[in-house]
């Protein structure tokens, strides 16, 4: 997956030359201003989520003062950075939080350790179980929950962490990730470790998993913000404050009668932070992982 | 591998001892994700096969569940609602198609050459992908405001007064418009990479060629750029295809369906027909009509891209 990390295009069309030296700097002037457009939604998300006044919010958001306060306050994040009563948003934050990170750890380990045995395990049905696999993976999240809800109803795992982090921790897809990349390691490193009489397990933990950097990270990061973005699950098997994410909680600020779009962009500017900054400090792993996802043809 | 496995019978005992060991710990490796998938997701998978099959309902009653044969499937197939549903995804999937792949072909054109900054632009461009459809959902229904919001004033100001503001989510015309601006708003920056990476695939003597020979950028651009990325084609039209039949946050988000039933979905559909209805064996035989809608476009895609020999 490395080798589609997207460091050094090369040019497509672009004229070569001092001579277009100004037509090169238009352009990416041009480019720019295009960019700006397309984010301009999310700046103006956080521009409102600094004003006290909801009136004020929408009655500004026709004119160019969508992009400016002049007051800018912290009122509307006092507002909902609850812990307990009606607008717990930094509980429902912190619930999304241990998900995301409960599920991303032990489904690193899971898949990886699954990817592993089928890439190098000398199991007899490994063919089968690899082709299983790739089958699964078909079968779209959407078309089980029906009955997993009910399954989990009846197992008594209703408004429970565990019922939003176990369903997803094994998937097929970062099973086939972890499978493909450890297959394209070179076969001598695993007869080398096991003419040093190391185990199976020894072998994956200390000679694969630090070799896997990219895939650990490709992974994480799929996981990272499936786990963030679910809303359809989490609607159906959380009734109250107790493990409510905040993709829930934000969305029922859309069924109360008034509604408040002040404390609303708040909490959406809080729940982007974490993805934030997360993409900041792994922007060229976030790339390469996309495209690592597209492997699935 | 094999030859360890053949001759083991033939191995001195010490190495038998460490096969065995071996075999126990790949086994203790694999188990834990065999046993989550299998129960999360085969058995589920399975059981909406069979509770398609009978009356279910989402609380249990005291009644016995009974056996119904393919009834579901029948009156599924019978509900008008049911079928505006999947005309409705069908339509939002001819909108979004060109909207959102065009969107992310065309700026992953414009990213694919020596930028200065290019990686900040790369990462504004990607900015909405990362974003969650909840949050994109408080955006673009503050965007959506009828009658002076910003997309409306915007309108008005660009026509010159001429377009009288548009209610977006509320007129039945213009609902699942809006649905399907914000959904590629939110989505394109995902197929933008794939097109950029499959811009790099693209060998560069490929270009260097043309141009010896005389081609201008633009026959450049239909003799090698295009048929060169073929195959990410085929791939981002199905990936696509298959996340607009299964819409529904959104929808959910910010319209129920509504009005007059212009954005109901399938999984919409779905949902209220398993947990407002309380009918679960009848969801069930959607979320498998679901299911094999979706087996469909996938198998297509496969039938594709080996056309194209990829």
């Amino acid at each position: 997956m490395s080798d589609l990390v997207l460091s050094q295009p090369a040019p497509l069309a672009i004229p070569r030359g001092n001579s277009k030296t100004g037509l090169r700097i238009v352009q990416t002037v041009c480019i720019f201003i295009i960019a700006l457009v397309m984010i301009s939604p999310l700046f103006m998300l956080l521009i409102a989520s600094l004003k006290d006044d909801r009136f004020r919010i929408l009655a500004d958001m026709g004119s160019f003062r969508a992009f400016w306060v002049s007051e800018p306050t912290l009122s509307n994040y006092r507002e909902i950075a609850n812990f307990s009563g009606e607008l717990a948003y930094g509980r429902y934050l912190v619930n999304s939080l241990v998900i995301l990170v409960v599920t991303v750890v032990s489904g690193l380990i899971i898949n990886s350790m699954a990817g592993f045995v089928l890439a190098w395990g000398t199991l007899r049905g490994k063919a089968i179980l690899l082709a299983l696999v790739v089958a699964l993976y078909v079968i779209p999240q959407e078309s089980i929950i029906m009955p997993l809800v009910v399954m989990m109803s009846r197992a008594g795992l209703t408004d429970t962490f565990a019922v939003q982090i176990l369903p997803w921790v094994a998937s097929p897809l970062y099973v086939f990730l972890f499978y493909q990349f450890f297959a394209q390691l070179p076969k001598e490193l695993y007869e080398a470790a096991e003419m040093d009489g190391a185990s199976a397990f020894r072998i994956y933990r200390s000679i694969y998993m630090p070799l896997s950097l990219p895939a650990l990270a490709t992974v994480s990061i799929l996981m990272g913000i499936e786990s963030w973005n679910q809303y359809l699950w989490p609607t159906l098997v959380t009734q109250t404050d107790y493990a409510r994410p905040i993709s829930v909680a934000i969305a029922t600020f859309f069924g109360q009668d008034s509604i408040y779009w002040d404390r609303a962009m708040a909490a959406s500017v809080l729940m982007m932070i974490p993805v934030l900054i997360l993409y900041l400090a792994f922007q060229r792993w976030f790339v390469s992982s996309f495209v690592g996802s597209a492997v699935k043809g | 591998m094999t030859l360890q496995e053949t001759s083991a019978a033939a191995l001195p005992r010490p190495a038998r001892r460490r096969d065995r060991q071996r075999f126990w710990q790949e086994v203790a490796m694999i188990a834990p994700a065999v046993l989550l998938l299998a129960v999360f997701l085969i058995t589920p998978f399975l059981l909406s096969f069979w509770t398609a099959m009978t009356n279910q309902p989402l609380v249990p009653r005291p009644t016995p569940v009974r056996f119904v044969g393919f009834l579901n499937f029948q009156r599924v197939f019978t509900d008008p609602l049911f079928w505006t549903s999947l005309w409705n995804v069908t339509r939002f999937t001819v909108w979004v198609l060109p909207v959102q792949c065009g969107i992310a072909f065309l700026t992953a054109l414009l990213l694919h050459q020596k930028l200065p900054m290019q990686n900040v632009l790369r990462g504004m461009f990607f900015l909405p992908a990362i974003t969650s459809m909840v949050v994109v959902c408080v955006i673009w229904g503050t965007l959506f405001q009828y009658p002076s919001g910003p997309l409306n004033q915007i309108v008005g100001f660009l026509s010159g007064g001429m377009i009288q503001p548009i209610d977006w989510l509320g007129d039945p015309n213009w609902a699942m418009f809006s649905i399907v601006l914000l959904s590629a708003w939110q989505a394109y920056g995902f197929q933008m990479i794939i097109y950029l990476a499959g811009l790099q695939g693209i060998p560069e003597e490929l270009y260097d060629a043309a141009r010896i020979d005389g081609a201008s950028a633009l026959r450049r651009f239909w003799h090698v750029t295009m048929p060169g990325l073929r195959p990410t084609h085929v791939f981002v039209l199905v990936i696509t295809t298959i996340q607009a039949f299964k819409l529904y946050t959104q929808v959910a988000i910010l319209t129920q369906g509504g009005p007059k039933e212009s954005t109901e979905t399938v999984v919409h559909y779905m949902v209220r027909a398993g947990f407002e209805e309380q009918k679960l064996g009848y969801a069930s035989a959607v979320s498998v009509i679901l299911f094999v809608i979706v087996l469909l476009i996938a198998l297509l895609q496969r039938k594709l891209l080996r056309r194209f020999d990829v």
